[in-house]
Parts: structure tokens; C-alpha cells; sequence
């Protein structure tokens, strides 16, 4: 007989005990009674050697070991008779733990998403990612010819695709540009992928360089601008100007590798086709990036690929030895997830998990507060239970199994709360089509952890008070309180300064002038210019731009500001202290165009070779006591000749982002952008730059973005990340708010005579809010004390995005704490007010 | 007429007794307690609330069979039976039993260990 059966033969097993000890009851009275004596003596001295009879059966329920099982059940009905008795208590209590689960399970939910799962593909564990390394360097890039090698050479490795994003192209005359993706043959079938119209590469067919241009649609593309037309299926396309036939489209649930969503896909063989004067093949130096995704054969593991691989590079050094570095090795990591995930993340990470735990330490801090109150008029509950023969160990059991109760329930009304936002998040974000907000294994089991360790929270010590029954009460009371007031407080100052440096970024002087100003990216570099072309190039473009209406400046700038294409950085060594810098390479009139005003010393001019101009903050932390001016800048042979005022160009919230600018040379003018000043209205200047262009080059397709777009893109990201943090903030003020206003309400329920007597002879209103109230003030306080030191701790982690805003900003922590305060009180007076509206007679004579 | 004193058992003694008696043959709780007090001359008393729990244990642990029947008074009584492994057990409980009272008095017994 299993427990199994037991337990289903738990009601006779019952009635068997029942009649097994009333049998040898009823024999021990009889054999008293055949000694003499008379019945009601025998009955009740057996009565007294027995004991209690119900003790006897519970240790012999626990003995046979069906007990545990029985008895959870029984206290999980009980536990569900006693939460639907107060359906009040019990929908407060669901709620707030389903906003503290919940915003765990969301958090949760996203890192699954983008970190922990799989892309949906063929057989994603197999798949892995390489990146390019020696001690000196990291690059996903891999050079052609090492792939080349490896594909040829490798045993461990079934399948190599490497794949390469490209500059947006002109799709026939669309004025909105396409995504290309340049992709291997191999890489649709190894990926398991279907075409929902048409086919998709082939190996056979794409995999040369002389193969018939061809494309493959992105499902949206082919919704968006053919209207799910399948006769597209062998028509001619024009990309950037070059015929290629449409030979399928991808299906709708297609999961492209990386974060990239590519709007068509090329054959990687056929790049120098569309791309004019493309050298990806046979030029080791081509500056495009050829990652590869590979595919481990059956039965390798990553090292075992990383070790062929690096005897491969090493033999691949000999018959190439300007291509592979010193100590060059690849890395192979999975290759399957959304986002890798590198040690720089770990902070951020780390920062958000934080936040959203203490979220939940707030909903359990302010739960336990309830139960704890609960607790009290539970008492003669409780004390009834312990009379009649109940064991502590039971009662504590029976207790828990109630917070595990609602901590089951809030966890279940937390997977849809977080189902919801997530979804409204991916649709609003535009997150590629295979993620889905549905809870996953992992989500649902991370779900019901969090239950149980809020169980654990806000269930134990209350627990463990009433249990006891000690007088400890109202220490672990303060303390809870004291808690959820500090933890409010964190979130609240947090919030405040993020919200504060989210305006300081948006409302304080960029250090540029952006709004009058367009960067043209004429897309040499990718078409194989050399830096003689280039110059001719640009000279002819700036003096054509020069002579159109409106125009009152142009320059020209390797890293724009605001549509940076990956932002450069490099650093110095101060006494020991490493300075990032934000090195840029201008033209002349640069400074001009973007109104970066001069401090110290000149602009850079057409002649400067070797002079370096400054921003203010580079200067002053490079020298912090001299004149600039004339200096050698490291140990090179360049003189700083001017200062300039600090810029945000590089970094949207740091005022005091370093940054140096150097003279064009030679290296840089395939990759120069054009900036263009216009004063006034500049409607035309679009299509100007744009027959400009086609005048010059009709191969080249520029991109034309007004810089007030990327200054709305910035400040929009860190516009979400103050929202997010709000919203948090304002979700610990809600529980903040419920658990004080329940604590309070209870200690004015449990006072309600006193407050009534008070009255009655003729206390004022304002002495019985202060006797209420003082009991909570000095909690209050502390968890504000608390909170404030918590917070100053914590946001040195923040300061890097707390940029212009100090980290111990003294109107974000008062404006946080009145506002905490203001909160409280509201919360703290109400349930006293409605105590004073009490009928004085009717309560005094209630008992 | 009470035990002069009453003994504490060690933890395990009762089951190897409750054993020893249910080896005589089919008996109900009520006689096991019973025949445990005669046996020792009044000097054990097993009280109901180690007497019962103690059986379940045993028949969960299959040493002991239940089986319900009438008693001499015609009452109905769960009359308890050893079991083949229950057979097993009792014999080595019995051995390991005698050795270590054995060892005990020995070392009991021993000059050398006395207290000085």
C-alpha cells in the first residue's frame, strides 16, 4: 500500500484508530470496573491515564507517515476557508503580492527573452559564434580569407555561414531606404528556414561570385510594400540601382541571426555586385564586418572547436603572416541567443535586479505588516487550538500554509499582470516576431521561486510571532514598517533622480547647435574609394553644397555627433587615472558649423597637420594647473592649439564627456561624413544633396538625417529608462500606501473603545489623531533615516547615468522624502478620521 | 497497585518488546500493554500514547500485519500478528540487545572504570 492509497483510505484508517483505542478504553474501564469499581469512577480515572485521546491518534497518523500528506490537505482547505472568510484581506493581499511577483517575473520574463533563450531555429545548440581575438584586439570581424581557410580545413565544424549587415539601400525609387543583410548560401538551410513564397538560397546556385543577382524578401517587406503580392516571386527589383530578381520570401515566423531584422537578404558571394567597388574578398584590410555563425558537428564541443580553430590559425599565420595577429585566437560562444551577454552588462543587470527585488521586499514587508496585525486578533483562534493538545510545530504549519496560499495566488495573478505589459512592450518596441510573452518553463518556475521566497518574506516571522506568542510583537512590527518606509524611500529618490537628470538632459544646452544642422553619409567606404578619390570627391561635394540657397556652413566630421554609427573611444593614463576619450577627426570649418564655441588658443584649419584641439574638460584634466596651449598631447608630434567648449555630441547625459579633435588625414576621408548648416527653412535640401550626389557618383546612394532626429532618439532612450524607474518608484508608494493604511486601520479597529471613551469625555479630535499616529512616527522615521543612507550607497552605481546631476541631489531626496511623507500621513489619517465619525453610545455599549 | 518506579525506556526498547509479545501469537493493543505489565511484574507501564503510535510504526514498517476479529468477550479488536521480516527482525533485535546489555554490565562491572 503506497501513501497514495493511503491517503484515499485515509477515512477508514481514521475510523479504524477511532475504534482500535475505544477498544482499549472501553477494556481498561471494564477491567476497573471488574476490580470494583463503579462506572463513572473507572470511566473517568481511565479518562485521566489515557489523555488526550486526540494527541494519541495524531502521533499514530504521523508514525504510519500518511500524516504530511493528509494534513496539507487539510490545511490547505482550511487555509482556503480562512482567506475566503475575509475576501477583503485576502484581494489586498493577492494584489499586492501580484505587483511584487510580477514586476520580478516581468524583469525576469525580458532577460529570458533577450539573454537565456534560444533563437527559434534548427537545432540551436549546436550553433556557435566567433569572435576574433589576441590579447591587443577584440572583433566580431573575421577576415575572408581566414574563413575561407577554416571552411576548407575544419573538422569540427559542419557548416560556416558567415553573414555581413549593409548601408541601407535605395529599393527602385522608394524614398524609404532597406535593410540588407549579406548572407551566406548555406544560411537559410542550415537554419531550418522555409520560404513562405518562392525559395530561398541555394548552395548550389548562390554560393559564386558570378551567379545571377538574386534577393530574398523579409515577410514584412513583402507585406509592407508588395501587399503579400506572390507574383513579386521572379520580378527584377532595383537595389541602389542595381537589377536582381526576387527569388522568395521568408516565412513570416523566420528568426534572423543577431538583433539585426533585415528587410532583404543578399547572397554574401554577390556583395561586390551591389555594392560598386566592394572589396570584401580580396582585400585582408576591407573594413566591413564578416562575422561568422558556425555550426559544431555532431559530437564536438566548444572547446574541441576552439582548439582546431586555433591550430588553424596557427598554420594559416604561416601562409599569411601580415593577416593574423600575434597570439590571434577565436572565440567560439553560443550562437543562438538574442543578445551575448558581456561583463559590461553586469552592473546595469545587476542594478535592474536589484530595483525589482526591493520592490517585492516592500509588497513583503507590507503584507507581513498586515498579517502581523491580523496576527493579534487571531489570538484566540490560535489559543484555542494550543488548548486543545495542538503542537507548536502544527500550528506554525498550518500558519505557513496560509502564506503559501497567498503567495500561490499572488504568483498566478502576477503571470498574466506581467503577460500584459511584456506583450504591450515587445509589440510597442517592435522586438522581432519569434519573441513571445508567453511564460516559458523557466518564467513559470522563476515565478513560483519568488512566491515562495515572498512566502518566506512576509509569511515567517509573523509567524513565527504568533506562534510564539510573544511580546515581541511590536518590535518585529516596527521593524516592518521601518522596512517598507526605507525600501519605499529607495525607489522613491531613485526615481527622482533619474526623472531629474532625464530633464537636466533634455532641458540643458547640448554644448552644439543641432537643429539647423544635416549630416550627409555619402557611402564611399563601402564602394572601395581611396582617400585621393574621397578628397576630390568631397571638395567638389562641399563647393556644390557651398553655392545652395540656405546653406550658411559646411564641414565635415568622421564621427558625427548624434548619428554616430558606433561611437569611438580611447583613453589616457592621468597620474594613473584612466580618462575616456571621445576622439574625433573634423574639417576645417567643423567647430563653425556645429557652434562649438573656442575657449583658449584657434580652431583647426586646412593646413594643421600636426595640431589637436581639446574640449575644455580634456584640458583641465590633463592639465589641471597649465596653459594647454603648445603642449605636446601624449608622445606624439601633435600641439594642442585651441580649447572648445564641452560637448554632449557622444554621450547624450555627460556634461562633461572629454573629447579631442584631430585634422582629417588621408586614413579618414573615405568615411567622412558631411555636415551641412542651413539657416532658416530647408525643405529642398534633400533632394539638392541628392542630385548633388548622383551628379558626382550615381553610384552612390547618401543618407541624409537632420541631427534633430538623433537628438529625439537619444533623449528618448533616456526618457524610457526615467519612465521605467517611475513607474517602479510609483508601484513601492501604491504598497507603501496599502500597508500603512492597513496597519493603521487595524490598530484604530482595535481601539475603537478607547478612541469612543475618549470622546465621550470630551477628548479633542486632534489629541486622538496624535496618540494614534505618534505610534508610527518614529518607524516612519527610521525607515526614512535608513532609506536615505540605502539610496546614497546605491547610486554610486548610478553615476555614470546620473550625469550633471549629483548623486546625492539634495531636491531629489527632500522632494522624495516630502513626497513619502505627504503620502503616509494621507494614508495614516484616513481610517483615524473615519474612527472619529463613530457613534460614542452604540460602541461602549457593544460589549 | 502502582510500579514503585516507574521506568524510563530507552528509545527502541518498547518496539522490540511490543515484538517480543506479538511473537506469542495474535494479540490486540490492549493486551500487549497488558501482558508487558504482568511480564515485568508491574514495573513497566506503557502508556497508551507510546503504545499505539509504536504499532502503527511497526506495521508501516511491515514487521507487524492487522487484521481485525473478535476478542474473547466478543467485541470486535485489531489483533496484530509478526510478520516473516518482522520474524527477522525481532531475532536480530534480541541478539543486539543481549550484547549490549552485555558490554554495558561489563563496563559496569568493570574496577577499573569505577568513579574514584
Amino acid at each position: 500500500m503506497n501513501w497514495l492509497q493511503r491517503l484515499f483510505k485515509s477515512r477508514r484508517m481514521e475510523q479504524e484508530l477511532d475504534a482500535e483505542l475505544r477498544f482499549h478504553f472501553e477494556s481498561q474501564v471494564a477491567d476497573k470496573m471488574r476490580d470494583g469499581m463503579s462506572q463513572a469512577e473507572a470511566r473517568r480515572l481511565t479518562r485521566l491515564e489515557f489523555g488526550g485521546i486526540e494527541q494519541i491518534k495524531e502521533q499514530c497518523r504521523e508514525s504510519r507517515g500518511t500524516l504530511w500528506l493528509a494534513s496539507i490537505a487539510q490545511d490547505l482547505r482550511y487555509g482556503a476557508r480562512i482567506l475566503t472568510r475575509s475576501p477583503g484581506f485576502s484581494a489586498t493581499a493577492t494584489l499586492v503580492l501580484a505587483l511584487g511577483i510580477g514586476v520580478n517575473t516581468l524583469a525576469f520574463s525580458l532577460y529570458n527573452l533577450i539573454v537565456l533563450q534560444m533563437i527559434p531555429v534548427r537545432d540551436p545548440q549546436s550553433l556557435v559564434s566567433f569572435e576574433r581575438r589576441s590579447p591587443e584586439n577584440i572583433t566580431p570581424a573575421i577576415p575572408w580569407d581566414s574563413i575561407v581557410y577554416y571552411r576548407e580545413n575544419t573538422k569540427s565544424l559542419s557548416a560556416l555561414m558567415p553573414t555581413m549587415d549593409g548601408a541601407p539601400m535605395v529599393l527602385d525609387h522608394d524614398e524609404q531606404r532597406v535593410k540588407p543583410s549579406f548572407v551566406s548560401a548555406n544560411y537559410f538551410s542550415e537554419l531550418g528556414a522555409t520560404a513562405s513564397a518562392g525559395r530561398l538560397f541555394d548552395s548550389a546556385r548562390e554560393d559564386s561570385v558570378g551567379s545571377d543577382p538574386v534577393a530574398v524578401l523579409s515577410y514584412s517587406l513583402w507585406q509592407r510594400r508588395y501587399g503579400a503580392d506572390p507574383s513579386i516571386v521572379g520580378k527584377t527589383i532595383r537595389l541602389s540601382g542595381k537589377p536582381a530578381t526576387v527569388i522568395g520570401v521568408t516565412s513570416q515566423s523566420f528568426a534572423n541571426l543577431g538583433t539585426s531584422e533585415p528587410d532583404v537578404w543578399l547572397p554574401l558571394m554577390q556583395h561586390t555586385y551591389f555594392v560598386d567597388g566592394s572589396k570584401p574578398f580580396d582585400d585582408p584590410k576591407f573594413d566591413g564586418m564578416i562575422t561568422v555563425t558556425a555550426r559544431l558537428a555532431p559530437g564536438v564541443t566548444m572547446p574541441q572547436a576552439a582548439q582546431e580553430l586555433l591550430t588553424l590559425t596557427n598554420q594559416l599565420r604561416k601562409l599569411h603572416p601580415t593577416l593574423i595577429w600575434d597570439q590571434e585566437y577565436i572565440r567560439v560562444s553560443p550562437g543562438a541567443h538574442f543578445v551575448q551577454l558581456d561583463e559590461r552588462a553586469f552592473p546595469i543587470f545587476g542594478l535592474a535586479g536589484l530595483l525589482v527585488l526591493l520592490i517585492l521586499a516592500v509588497a513583503c514587508a507590507n503584507l507581513g505588516g498586515l498579517l502581523m496585525a491580523r496576527g493579534v486578533s487571531r489570538q484566540k483562534e490560535i489559543q484555542i487550538r494550543f488548548s486543545i493538545g495542538a503542537r507548536r510545530a502544527r500550528i506554525f504549519r498550518q500558519l505557513f500554509t496560509e502564506s503559501l496560499l497567498l503567495a500561490f495566488l499572488g504568483s498566478i495573478t502576477a503571470l498574466p499582470l506581467s503577460y500584459i505589459v511584456l506583450r504591450l512592450a515587445l509589440n510597442y518596441s517592435g522586438a522581432p516576431r519569434w519573441m513571445s510573452a508567453a511564460p516559458d518553463g523557466r518564467v513559470l518556475v522563476f515565478t513560483a521561486a519568488m512566491g515562495l521566497v515572498a512566502a518566506l518574506f512576509f509569511g515567517l516571522l509573523p509567524t513565527l510571532q504568533i506562534v510564539k506568542r510573544s511580546n515581541g510583537k511590536k518590535l518585529a512590527q516596527r521593524f516592518v514598517i521601518c522596512a517598507q518606509v526605507a525600501a519605499s524611500c529607495v525607489l522613491i529618490i531613485l526615481a527622482g533622480l533619474l526623472v531629474r537628470a532625464t530633464l537636466h538632459t533634455i532641458y540643458s544646452d547640448p554644448g552644439f547647435g543641432y537643429t539647423q544642422v544635416y549630416s550627409v553619409d555619402s557611402g564611399m567606404n563601402e564602394h572601395g574609394y581611396t582617400p585621393a578619390a574621397a578628397r576630390a570627391y568631397l571638395d567638389e561635394l562641399e563647393r556644390r553644397l557651398r553655392a545652395l540657397p540656405g546653406v550658411t556652413s559646411v564641414s565635415m566630421a568622421f564621427s558625427p555627433p548624434l548619428v554616430n554609427r558606433g561611437v569611438m573611444m580611447t583613453s589616457i593614463d592621468v597620474d594613473g587615472r584612466s580618462v575616456t576619450i571621445y576622439p574625433n577627426w573634423v574639417g576645417p570649418d567643423f567647430f563653425e558649423t556645429m557652434g562649438i564655441p573656442l575657449l583658449r588658443g584657434r580652431y583647426l584649419n586646412s593646413a594643421d597637420k600636426n595640431a589637436v584641439v581639446l574640449s575644455e574638460s580634456l584640458a583641465h584634466k590633463r592639465w589641471p594647473h597649465e596653459d594647454p596651449i603648445g603642449k605636446q598631447w601624449k608622445d606624439s608630434k601633435d600641439i594642442v592649439v585651441g580649447v572648445v567648449g564641452n560637448t554632449r555630441a557622444m554621450e547624450m547625459n555627460n556634461t562633461d564627456a572629454t573629447e579631442i579633435y584631430y585634422p582629417a588625414t588621408d586614413k579618414e576621408l573615405p568615411g567622412m561624413f558631411v555636415l551641412i548648416k542651413t539657416s532658416g527653412a530647408s525643405d529642398g535640401l534633400a533632394s539638392s544633396v541628392k542630385s548633388i550626389a548622383s551628379s558626382l557618383d550615381s553610384r552612390l546612394f547618401p543618407t541624409i538625417t537632420p541631427l534633430k532626429e538623433g537628438y529625439r532618439k537619444s533623449v528618448g532612450q533616456v526618457e524610457q529608462v526615467a519612465a521605467v524607474i517611475s513607474l517602479l518608484g510609483g508601484i513601492a508608494v501604491f504598497l507603501a500606501v496599502v500597508g500603512l493604511l492597513g496597519l493603521v486601520s487595524f490598530a484604530v479597529s482595535q481601539r475603537t473603545r478607547e478612541i469612543a471613551i475618549r470622546l465621550a469625555l470630551g477628548a479633542k479630535h486632534r489629541e486622538i489623531f496624535s496618540t494614534i499616529l505618534r505610534r508610527f512616527t518614529l518607524e516612519v522615521l527610521a525607515g526614512l533615516v535608513a532609506g536615505v543612507g540605502l539610496t546614497a550607497a546605491l547610486s554610486q552605481i548610478l553615476r555614470r547615468v546620473l550625469f550633471g546631476i549629483s548623486s546625492l541631489d539634495p531636491i531629489s531626496y527632500i522632494g522624495a522624502i516630502a513626497l513619502l511623507i505627504v503620502v503616509l500621513a494621507t494614508a495614516a489619517m484616513l481610517p483615524v478620521r473615519r474612527a472619529l465619525r463613530i457613534d460614542i453610545a452604540r460602541t461602549l455599549h457593544s460589549e | 497497585m502502582k510500579a514503585q518506579s516507574r521506568l524510563d525506556l530507552p528509545q527502541g526498547t518498547l518496539d522490540l518488546l511490543i515484538l517480543r509479545v506479538v511473537a506469542l501469537g495474535p494479540v490486540h493493543g490492549y493486551a500487549i500493554a497488558q501482558r508487558i505489565q504482568a511480564i515485568s511484574k508491574e514495573a513497566l507501564q506503557v502508556q497508551q500514547g507510546s503504545l499505539y503510535p509504536a504499532l502503527h510504526r511497526l506495521e508501516n514498517k511491515k514487521f507487524l500485519t492487522a487484521e481485525w476479529g473478535p476478542t474473547e468477550t466478543g467485541r470486535e479488536a485489531k489483533f496484530y500478528r509478526l510478520t516473516n521480516t518482522g520474524k527477522a527482525q525481532l531475532r536480530s533485535e534480541t541478539e543486539s540487545w543481549s550484547r549490549l546489555t552485555e558490554i554495558v554490565a561489563m563496563i559496569l562491572q568493570n574496577p577499573q572504570g569505577e568513579l574514584s
